[in-house]
């Protein structure tokens, strides 16, 4: 699913060469730490956090099919 | 990633589709998702009066469908909110893009515009004012144009942010101001 958060990511943002996204998994979950360019930060969180809102609820049904909690940390 | 859809202030309808199809083919392939998606564009002039603002639409279908719609759609709602996103379309435009799935969101268009009118006709005969739930911007509008010719009624938004609601009121409220 790292592909995933990477694809709407890369669509989001002005840079998409700097999109990077660190997976942290274990057997029943996997934390994906998204990195944009500073500059791209505000394209990926959103006004009042709508858009860093609806990718967790996009990972959120995913981790429902995947049987395996996926959760989403912007790392500024 | 430059996207030039829009041209002489008119929505480029088919550059449009294209870019939201490529967008959202590219998501299902990386979510892994048991669906398809089909996008078609609609020439508002030959819709006619009554048709949605759409003019460009996505429709999903296959087996993981009940992933999108599943509580209200959340899932679908908040695809079409990173497509508005990822075309970079300015916000006049953003309502003339809409994603559905299986004829879902069609339906609940029409399901707002009955419980609208019902409500009208509950202001018309009390004379008192009659707040909707808080609604999304979109469906604001499908209240709002659902009412706008009944006569005996106006309808008004009012608060702010997510809890931003139509209000109906019987149409003399407006002469005493």
């Amino acid at each position: 699913m790292k592909e995933l958060v990477e694809a709407i990511a890369k669509a989001l943002v002005d840079h998409p060469e700097d999109v990077q996204v660190k997976a942290v998994e274990g057997p029943q979950s996997a934390v994906f730490e998204l990195r944009v360019h500073p500059e791209d930060l505000g394209k990926v969180i959103g006004r009042q956090g709508r858009t860093a809102k609806a990718m967790r609820t996009i990972l959120g049904a995913s981790s429902v099919k995947a049987r395996k909690r996926m959760t989403l940390e912007i790392v500024e | 990633m430059p996207l030039i859809l829009v041209k002489d202030g008119q929505l480029d309808r088919s550059a449009t589709a294209e870019a939201l199809r490529s967008f959202l083919e590219g998501f299902l392939r990386a979510a892994r998702w048991d669906l398809k998606v089909a996008v078609k564009t609609v020439d508002p002039a030959a819709a006619g009066e009554s048709a949605e603002t759409a003019e460009v639409l996505a429709d999903f279908d296959g087996a993981d469908k009940e992933l999108l719609l599943e509580r209200g759609a959340e899932v679908l709602k908040a695809l079409e909110h990173l497509s508005l996103k990822a075309l970079r379309l300015d916000t006049i435009f953003q309502e003339r893009i809409h994603l559905d799935c299986c004829g879902y969101r069609a339906l609940r268009l029409e399901e707002l515009r009955m419980t609208a009118r019902v409500a009208a006709e509950r202001v018309k005969t009390s004379k008192q004012p009659f707040r909707l739930n808080p609604m999304s911007p979109r469906e604001r509008r499908v209240v709002h144009l659902a009412l706008k010719d009944m006569p005996g009624i106006r309808t008004e938004s009012e608060g702010a942010g997510e809890e931003r609601q139509v209000v109906i009121l019987p149409a003399e409220a407006s002469a005493a101001h």
